[in-house]
């Protein structure tokens, strides 16, 4: 019973989390970076400076095809080599929670 | 005999109308809130910044570091004191040592830090010691802006300090040895003449007027917890100095003037 009630409080707790208006106040974040090695590493985050660690990132070719897959790591952060033509990076936390980044405009 | 009474009068109120002004210790950047990293330039300069006045030289600093946060991430220093090229900056009526260096900024908050070597000042017979901070961020992404570096001398901002509307008010908290200091004196300047950093040299022109001495520097006082609250009028940089936080305050035998200094943007609603 009592394990009952605790998963029951959890679940109001879940749910109050997404109903929360601070939810609607974080706004998703990625900023990638040229490191000048060939590789280019992206920062992710939210507004409210709740970590991004877990998030899904994809590296696409000019054309939508996927390259690369990954999740950001323990301190929101996700490195990966440079590909050689046009690419962006996607950066998905969910939906409307979503960020591409040009690879056009990734510099030092 | 008129003559000399005269002159004397004269001197007198010469001597009287000195306007009153403080010394600010500066760390120029000209963005507190950036889109995107990249390089930023970074002036130290000890001044007068309302009206440009008298530069002070500078020293070789005690400290100048940084410290780097971005969302949950373990906030990190980094020692910028070697990174530091001597300059001379001019001001509307003199130029004084300073030091410039330049930074590359990725996302988060940018807390750096300086401690300046004590000045001495010949008018007042003491030293005086104002260690600074000014926080830039990048990408919009929080950080540690709210803890304390760990400074003997330190303002501790309670509203981040680069995110400030013109009319929002700013608050901070005074710490000695990370203790509130109640009741704390606060002088205040805004940054009136435009540092040009390729020039070296502050903008002749001013962006204010002060219609009485009193303006050119304003003093508040911290209440009973160290929290002071000011409401910003303008747009730019405006810098808070808290003075005198260490009571035993002394160097090379004399009075040393401990101070801290934040400096914090506003920006106009368009």
């Amino acid at each position: 019973m009592k394990l009952k009630v605790s998963v029951l409080i959890f679940a109001a707790m879940v749910f109050g989390f997404f109903l929360t208006p601070v939810c609607q106040a974080h706004t998703p974040l990625c900023s990638c970076y040229d490191n000048g090695d060939g590789s280019v590493t992206c920062e992710g985050g939210f507004s409210d400076g709740s970590s991004a660690a877990g998030v899904e990132i994809r590296v696409e070719d000019g054309t939508g095809k996927m390259l690369i897959n990954g999740k950001m790591d323990d301190d929101s952060e996700f490195t990966f080599k440079k590909p050689a033509g046009d690419y962006k990076v996607a950066f998905d936390a969910g939906e409307g929670h979503e960020i591409t980044v040009d690879g056009k405009e990734i510099t030092e | 005999m008129k003559h000399v009474i005269t002159t004397i009068s004269t001197l007198a109120i010469l001597a009287f109308t000195v306007p009153a002004f403080a010394h600010f210790q500066m760390i120029y950047t000209p963005e507190a809130a950036l889109t995107k990293g990249g390089k930023i330039p970074l002036a130290l300069v000890f001044t007068h910044p309302f009206e440009a006045g008298h530069t002070m030289d500078m020293g070789s600093p005690e400290q100048f570091f940084v410290v780097r946060s971005r969302g949950e991430n373990e906030p990190k220093k980094t020692d910028l004191l070697s990174t530091l090229t001597p300059i001379n900056w001019t001001s509307l009526t003199n130029s004084g040592k300073a030091y410039e260096t330049e930074y590359t900024a990725r996302g988060g908050d940018h807390v750096f830090c300086l401690v300046p070597a004590p000045y001495f000042e010949a008018g007042e017979d003491a030293y005086i010691q104002q260690s600074t901070k000014v926080i830039v961020n990048v990408g919009g992404e929080p950080g540690a802006w709210m803890e304390p570096v760990g400074l003997d001398c330190e303002i501790v901002p309670l509203c981040k300090p680069y995110d400030r509307w013109t009319g929002n008010v700013f608050q901070g908290k005074v710490l000695f040895k990370g203790k509130p200091v109640p009741n704390a004196e606060i002088e205040i300047e805004f940054m009136n003449h435009k540092p040009l950093l390729d020039k070296k040299a502050f903008a002749r022109q001013a962006s204010a007027v002060a219609p009485q001495d009193a303006f050119v520097l304003q003093t508040i006082f911290a209440d009973d917890n160290g929290v002071f609250t000011f409401g910003i009028p303008k747009a730019g940089w405006w810098g808070f100095a808290a003075l005198g936080l260490d009571p035993e305050g002394s160097y090379k035998g004399k009075e040393c003037s401990r101070d801290a200094v934040i400096w914090i943007t506003a920006v106009d609603m368009k």
